[in-house]
């Protein structure tokens, strides 16, 4: 047993997963997947749980996307709402302007979304730490304004409308099952990644970038490529909200709120993980939600939830992956020990 | 008999705002030697291994990598073409395992591109043994100590297959039985056919290890040629010491 604690936990590679604690997790995992994929046929999958269970999905899908440039390169992105933003306007004015069919605006939408992080990524990903922040902050605002005021080309504050799904009782199913693929397939794209040269290139990038660099890395290339399937994550996401909805406005598809639990979710599930963001998207829900209820005051929630995510960056700056995993025991020394191993 | 060159620098300088930090520096390596190159603090020697591998812009000068010239070239494209490198202030992927750090010199560097991280993962065992870390293999790098960080470092670099290798204080904070292991380790990589400049401050290793020494002081070449030769110079040791200490010494190898 306590040799299994030993063993090191590759970043990239499966190996191990069914073996003692870790194999009991990621049991329970699989077996939670597939409840998930099963969801809209049980007795008691009610609207309300198909709508809260495909915002929880994309939002899964967004923090996973995220996790690609935030978590594994170690670039704080804090502009991804801008490609979930331009994947809900590509994919609605695809549909409006051009006749499209749903599926084919959705690719417009993401591919949109992907070359616009690689446009703005060359430049901006020579920042570092704050200053890129910033630039992903100031670029998803900005477009966020555009898409209010360029009128003629978005339709500016009276937003597009788009048609609905037909056939629309099958409406709840069709979107929920396209947020559970997405996050499925983000998942799949995460691991294949890990195991591929991209995957060591990004850890390399996030603990050094100098070093990296040197050994033959090509950085760019590499922090580009992570940005880029970040915002084909989120660009994703936001197509298939903005045919969810059936309505696209740019203060709602370029809320800066988005990026946040984007963040917030892959942090509280473990930043750098496979999981991690996926579980944390869940984590997320349900602690919003038990906050709303219990403090439905005013903005207090919101207060509680700040102080709650202050609580877990000091307190487990990993994530709780970290003792769920079973990599960390619980413990107030394990708590005190990363205090001291990752302050700033 | 002519020896082949593998590394030149033609004027080499690096300017940082007003501060000539490295100065129409002249050098040449040559295939199969160790190279020494010191200076005291300050002196630009980790400016100097700055500029040739691409980490920094040059101001103006010329590299040549065999016959090539690699001036301004980006660090990666560089270090594919078969230079590798060590940081004085180690640069370990934390991260990461040993055998993953170590795995990444041996996909990215210049014999990675034909490799798998598979492949690379299972390359780099001979290398781990080689550098004595075969049984921290699955250890994480935080985990290490200054020494095996030191090995880390080198076995990173070697997994590059690189041609020309720069050691920038490997030995640095190292205590005297760690430095004899360390230089043997210098002389067997060397042996492998790897063309070696060692940057140091430790003057036992500079004059048991290397063939050649190359003294910067205040980014200018101040000397050059067999070790023992070099340290004698009293331009060198005024560099280090100080024009007091000169005279005294000079005095007292008088009475001698």
């Amino acid at each position: 047993m306590s040799d299994q604690k030993k063993a090191p936990i590759r970043f990239s590679s499966l190996d191990g997963l069914f073996k003692g604690r870790q194999g009991v997790l990621f049991s329970i995992f699989l077996l939670f997947i597939l409840f998930l994929g099963v969801f809209p046929f049980l007795p008691f999958a009610s609207g309300f749980w198909l709508n809260t269970l495909t915002l929880i999905l994309l939002l899964a899908a967004m923090s996973i996307g995220w996790n690609f440039i935030g978590g594994y390169t170690g670039y704080a992105a804090f502009g991804n709402v801008a490609f979930f933003g331009i994947g809900a306007y590509g994919t609605g004015l695809s549909m409006i302007r051009l006749g499209l069919s749903f599926f084919p605006a959705l690719l417009i939408g993401a591919v949109a979304a992907m070359v616009f992080a690689i446009l703005i990524g060359l430049p901006i990903l020579r920042l570092k730490g704050h200053y890129f922040a910033i630039a992903t902050v100031a670029i998803a605002t900005a477009l966020g304004e555009i898409a209010d005021s360029w009128t003629s080309f978005t339709g500016g504050a009276a937003g597009i409308t788009l048609p609905f799904f037909d056939p629309i009782e099958w409406s709840g199913q069709f979107f929920y099952y396209m947020a559970y693929l997405l996050a499925i397939g983000g998942l799949l794209l995460t691991w294949f990644i890990l195991n591929r040269k991209m995957g060591y290139s990004w850890v390399a990038i996030r603990e050094d970038e100098d070093a990296a660099n040197m050994m033959g890395i090509n950085t760019t290339w590499s922090k580009v490529m992570a940005f880029a399937l970040s915002a084909l994550m989120a660009g994703l996401a936001g197509g298939i909200y903005a045919y969810w909805k059936t309505f696209v406005l740019a203060e709602e598809v370029f809320k800066i709120e988005y990026t946040l639990q984007m963040i917030l979710a892959a942090v509280l599930g473990g930043t750098g993980t496979i999981f991690g963001p996926f579980i944390g998207a869940f984590i997320y829900y349900i602690l919003i939600t038990l906050l709303v209820f219990f403090l439905p005051v005013g903005q207090l929630h919101a207060t509680i939830l700040g102080a709650i995510i202050i609580l877990v960056m000091v307190f487990t700056p990993k994530g709780l992956m970290d003792f769920i995993s079973g990599r960390k025991k619980l413990s107030i020394n394990a708590l005190l020990e990363n205090i001291r191993t990752y302050r700033v | 008999m002519e020896r082949e060159v593998i590394l030149e620098t033609k004027q080499a300088t690096k300017h940082f705002g007003g501060l000539a930090a490295v100065e129409k520096v002249d050098m040449t390596i040559y295939k199969g030697e160790i190279l020494g190159l010191i200076g005291p603090n300050g002196a630009g020697k980790t400016t100097f291994v700055n500029i040739i591998t691409g980490m920094l812009p040059i101001t103006s000068g010329k590299v040549y990598f065999k016959g090539q010239d690699i001036t301004g070239w980006p660090a990666f494209k560089i270090g594919r073409l078969g230079i590798a490198r060590t940081f004085q202030i180690v640069k370990p992927f934390r991260g990461m395992t040993v055998q993953e750090n170590v795995a990444v010199g041996a996909m990215f560097g210049h014999g990675g591109a034909k490799r798998s991280p598979r492949e690379a993962l299972e390359h780099v065992d001979h290398i781990i043994e080689f550098v004595g870390m075969a049984d921290l293999r699955e250890k994480h790098a935080d985990e290490l100590t200054l020494p095996y960080l030191k090995r880390l470092e080198l076995a990173k670099a070697l997994a590059m297959d690189p041609e020309l290798l720069f050691l920038d204080e490997v030995m640095a904070g190292l205590n005297t039985k760690e430095i004899e292991s360390a230089m043997e380790l210098v002389r067997k990589i060397n042996e492998k056919g790897i063309t070696i400049l060692v940057i140091e401050h430790v003057m036992k290793a500079i004059v048991g290890v290397t063939q050649r020494v190359f003294v910067l002081n205040f980014g200018q070449e101040l000397a050059q040629g067999a070790p023992q030769e070099v340290l004698n110079n009293p331009a060198v040791i005024q560099a280090y010491l100080g024009e007091k200490f000169v005279a005294r010494f000079f005095r007292q190898q008088k009475a001698a």
